[in-house]
């Protein structure tokens, strides 16, 4: 058997997941992209409705020309980590505008939202601590885990209790655990019972870091999260976020309420042995940043087409995967092949959604999942309606 | 056999019905993944129901070697000794 062999039933799955049309559902190549929610799939235009791009920031004029400032004034890379050559002042003044934001005194970035869980998760809980993680945690928090030298244990998916009898069970070394939860899961799109983690955390003297990768910029005052929509923000240890959502770039930010979170800078290996992020990123994601910060425009015009979507759905009797209604939508099916249908069937009326099928979802789910932007038209989320409207009477899509 | 072998596997094999409610027989050689079709989600709600009904946390990198029922019954039975 070669290294390769292994490799096998993914070619399988992939070859189910091409689906009866001429695009593959997976990897799916865009031709090119026109706007934060247009792109040609195929020779055709099609509306974006399967991306992270919440705010539609990608494409707003400020952005764009700080990023083109950064490149002319600053070149295009900056060859080194933040230890060494990459610790520019725009790294800096970034971390403190995200530290200021939130009122906290320390604030790292790190070169992709990927590596800021892996960064901070991996050296905050070390050799002889302990992670507790949700079980539906994103695989940049697992992977974390296996980096860390802690021991992980799971719990069962947003579930307190679940999550005290474990804390009871270390006895005193609970007061050495980090307990990991995301606010909003990106699949299924629900929230997290954040109130009572924290309670349940404080009970046992551990520590809580709170992935916010998809709740940032569209939740809370500022749009600072669900922490603080939910005033929890002075009994959250750490909060995790990504500049490749609703900041429309790529990156990830670790912020803390302790000063010394500070020193995880000489202590993170996925902070110490990467470059860190070019300018222009870091330029374009602190434009974003600032207009994220500014007013509430935006987030009231995605609320706007979330809440007329998502009654929409349920109205089409759709089985949707969330009671909470979110910029993530999953319209959910036991089989694989009732998902894939209405994949290719939103694709054929030119709209991109993105489909989601086991190991890679929570409980063997098959997901047709629908991201919302604010830079949506009304007119797109007509079409986006009318479009599923057609195909839920073709394919008898009701809840199971 | 000592008492608490019993007890982690009855355990085991409760557990294993639940989390895969139309499985047929199994043994202990029986291969989780190639013989049972369970993926890492799957093995990851077995060792959830396995914690419950023994009330015992098992650790991710415990288990993480366990490709049979046996071996598994075996990683589970040693998280149960170090925790006695």
């Amino acid at each position: 058997m070669t290294l390769l062999a292994k490799f096998a039933p993914l070619a399988e799955l992939r070859a189910a997941l091409a689906g009866s049309g001429r695009v593959p559902s997976i990897a799916t190549p865009m031709d090119a992209v026109h706007s934060a929610t247009e792109a040609t799939i195929d020779g055709r235009r099609v509306l974006l409705a399967g991306t992270n791009n919440y705010l539609g920031l990608t494409f707003d004029a400020d952005c764009r020309a700080a990023a083109i400032k950064a490149v002319e004034t600053l070149g295009t890379g900056t060859t080194g980590s933040r230890m060494a050559s990459g610790n520019y002042a725009g790294h800096r003044a970034l971390e403190r505008e995200f530290a200021d934001a939130f009122g906290w005194p320390a604030c790292i970035v790190f070169s992709t939202g990927y590596q800021a869980n892996l960064g901070a998760i991996s050296a905050l809980a070390g050799q002889g601590d302990f992670l507790l993680v949700d079980a539906d945690g994103h695989a940049s928090i697992h992977d974390a885990c296996r980096l860390s030298a802690a021991t992980t244990i799971r719990f069962r998916h947003n579930d307190p209790e679940n999550l005290a009898r474990r804390l009871e069970r270390l006895g005193e070394d609970a007061k050495r655990t980090l307990v990991v939860v995301e606010s909003l899961y990106s699949v299924l799109g629900d929230r997290a019972p954040l109130k009572e983690f924290v309670e349940v955390t404080e009970r046992y003297g551990a520590m809580l870091i709170v992935d916010e990768a998809h709740s940032f910029g569209m939740f809370g005052p500022k749009g600072l999260g669900i922490c603080a929509e939910l005033g929890l923000l002075d009994r959250v240890d750490f909060v995790l976020g990504t500049f490749s959502k609703s900041l429309g770039g790529v990156g990830g930010f670790c912020v803390s309420r302790h000063a010394d979170f500070e020193l995880l800078r000489l202590a993170s290996r996925p902070y110490l042995f990467t470059a860190s992020p070019p300018p222009a990123v870091i330029a374009a994601t602190h434009a974003a940043l600032k207009r994220l910060l500014a007013g509430d425009d935006l987030r009231a015009t995605l609320w706007g087409h979330i809440h007329r979507f998502y009654d929409a759905v349920n109205r089409q009797g759709y089985r949707v995967g969330s009671k909470d209604p979110g910029p993530v939508t999953a319209l959910v099916f036991n089989e694989r092949d009732a998902a894939i249908g209405l994949w290719q069937g939103l694709l054929d009326a030119g709209i991109y959604t993105n489909l989601m099928v086991p190991p890679s979802t929570p409980a063997g789910l098959n997901i047709v999942r629908i991201s919302l932007s604010a830079a949506h038209t009304e007119a797109d989320i007509s079409r986006m309606i009318e479009a599923l409207g057609k195909l839920a009477a073709q394919l008898k899509p009701v809840a199971a | 056999m000592p008492a608490t072998v019993d007890r982690v596997e009855l355990a085991v094999r409760e557990a294993l019905k639940i989390a895969v409610p139309d499985i047929g027989a199994v043994d202990g050689s029986t291969h989780l993944a190639s013989e049972l079709g369970l993926d890492s989600a799957q093995v990851m709600d077995l060792i959830m129901e396995i914690e419950d009904h023994l009330d015992i946390s098992i650790p991710v990198a415990t288990i993480a070697e366990a490709r049979t029922l046996d071996q598994l019954c075996d990683s589970v039975r040693r998280v149960v000794a170090d925790n006695a």
